[in-house]
């Protein structure tokens, strides 16, 4: 008996949604449009995320050292990198190497680098530390040490990268939430409105189930089975066009950018978020044509 | 059993549509209401199934005051009674099949049945060969059968039933009246408005006569 309603019910459903197909239309792109801005806000915060977690998962100290620096000289500091208790690997990186991993990366700066002649790379030692949890200060003091050395011209820590993209991405976060928030709510009357329009127009129907001894709960399933698929239907579209963005950006990024493209690898968005944002159309769908039924649809 | 005690109904002031109806319908009785235009048909069999609400008086069905009946709850009342409305109510974008199968669809009968009793209530009305019709395609008096058969199909305890041979022939109201002749037999409360004298005198068990809303004549068969 289950069976033969939920078939009557989804069929029910499927009727109403193709009769007002126009309205449904339109209400349907503006919750996938919501949902998308949501979706990319989402995706950029976790791409962000990402990035600074392979950042901070072997936070590397970068002592650049001053032109040639007497190979003796550059010894000793490679030795008091190596002595320090909080760096785990040290790697010497000669200019003629630095130079070489940038034309790796950027194939199309071999031309300007031919024309320099000269090599502008100084010489480096990258230190990895041991624990990428070693507290702050305790790095700070082990850098500002080492800058005392006269051979040492400059030092790069990555962590300070890391703090400043995690922060970018806590701040994508929150504007995705924010403008996600004020786009749903929009969603949420849209769902109301249309619901409200579909039970204006089905009054004489309604009125005839009533008389044919329905139940409120069985003339009201179908309209909250319309407002949940118009949810959910919006949310997953947005989804597949974010699927299609996060495959194409890259490529366009990579084609007017050459070699970077490496650099930007666009993901998507995790199992769960997906999942929740499939359950969060619906819901809102729900709640929407809930609101409009206990205003329109009363006994 | 279907009791009315001194039922009033007033739509607008001044004038009643209903005055002081008392009536006492018994199971399984066949029985005409009948009445010129604008004398109150509609409106008492509409009192019965609570479409209209009496302003005075109360209705007794089956035991129950209908009028006490919470409005959640009314749903019990009207499945347990097939109703031919003067103006039909036809779902009109559903096909002939659906517009009988709602009254299965709200009792949650299963579909194998459903098809089977859908198909016999239409052969009963001789409307089975437009089942995937729409009731738009329907002439007057097909629209009609087809309101017929929705009514019956449940094999209701009740059977009310507004003027439901206005669009018919004589011979297929005759035929229609005949079915719910057979319908009675089987135990199933009858109520039917109706103007048509021939068929009152044909079929008539016991006339209610409705004048200017109030009952003029009550014989009992
Ligand atoms: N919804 C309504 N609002 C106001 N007045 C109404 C309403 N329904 C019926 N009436 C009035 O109540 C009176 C009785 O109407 P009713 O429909 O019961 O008559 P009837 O006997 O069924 O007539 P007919 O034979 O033409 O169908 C009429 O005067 C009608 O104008
Ligand atoms: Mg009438």
């Amino acid at each position: 008996m289950i069976i033969y309603k939920a078939k009557y019910f989804l069929r029910e459903t499927a009727n109403n949604l193709w009769q007002y197909k126009t309205r449904h239309f339109f209400s349907l792109t503006i919750i996938c449009l919501s949902f998308l801005i949501v979706g990319l806000f989402l995706a950029i915060s976790n791409n962000l995320r990402d990035r600074a977690d392979d950042l901070s998962k072997n936070l590397v100290i970068v002592f650049y050292l001053q032109k040639s620096l007497p190979a003796a000289e550059q010894d000793l500091i490679e030795q008091q990198v190596r002595h320090s208790p909080l760096v785990a690997d040290v790697r010497v990186i000669s200019p003629a190497e630095a130079s070489e991993k940038l034309l790796q990366d950027f194939p199309g700066l071999k031309d300007i680098l031919m024309n320099l002649q000269t090599n502008p790379f100084p010489a480096s030692i990258e230190a990895t530390l041991k624990d990428p949890r070693t507290p702050y200060d305790q790095t700070l003091r082990f850098i500002t040490e080492m800058k005392k050395n006269a051979g040492v011209e400059d030092v790069q820590f990555n962590r300070d990268w890391a703090d400043k993209i995690q922060s970018l991405s806590r701040l994508a976060q929150a504007v995705g939430f924010f403008l996600g928030g004020i786009l749903i709510l929009a969603s949420f009357i849209i769902i109301s409105n249309v619901i409200k329009l579909n039970v204006f127009a089905r009054k004489s129907e309604i009125e005839i189930l009533r008389l044919v001894g329905g139940t409120n709960t069985f003339i009201r399933i179908p309209f909250l089975l319309e407002g949940i698929s118009l949810g959910m239907a919006g949310s997953l579209l947005s989804l597949f066009l974010l699927l299609i963005i996060t495959k194409i950006f890259p490529v366009y990024l990579g084609t007017s950018l050459g070699a970077l493209q490496e650099l930007i690898s666009f993901r998507y968005l995790s199992f769960s978020q997906v999942i929740s944002m499939v359950a969060g159309g619906g819901f809102v769908g729900f709640l929407g044509s809930l609101s409009s039924l206990s205003r329109f649809l009363r006994i | 059993m279907i009791e009315l005690y001194h039922v009033w109904k007033q739509y607008q002031k001044p004038g009643w549509a209903l005055s002081d109806v008392t009536i006492t319908v018994k199971k399984g009785e066949f029985c005409f209401i009948t009445g010129p235009s604008g004398s109150g048909k509609s409106t008492l069999l509409k009192t019965m199934y609570r479409e209209v609400v009496p302003t005075e008086g109360q209705i007794i069905i089956g035991g129950k005051n209908i009028l006490k009946i919470p409005d959640h709850k009314i749903y019990l009342l009207r499945r347990n009674m097939g109703i031919v409305y003067q103006d039909f109510r036809l779902l009109f974008h559903r096909r002939v099949f659906d517009n009988v199968a709602v009254a299965l669809q709200v009792i949650g009968a299963p579909m194998k049945d459903m098809k089977r009793k859908v198909f016999i209530a239409l052969r009963m009305v001789n409307l089975h060969h437009r089942i995937w019709d729409y009731p738009s395609h329907l002439s007057y008096g097909e629209q009609q059968r087809l309101a017929i058969a929705r009514a019956v199909v449940n094999n209701p305890r009740i059977l009310l039933a507004d003027e439901p041979t206005g669009n018919l022939d004589p011979k297929l109201a005759v035929e229609i009246i005949g079915l719910f002749k057979e319908i009675n037999k089987q135990g199933t409360t009858v109520i039917i408005c109706t103007h048509d004298k021939e068929l009152i005198r044909q079929f008539g068990d016991r006339i209610l006569f409705l004048h200017e809303g109030k009952l003029l004549r009550k014989d009992a068969a």
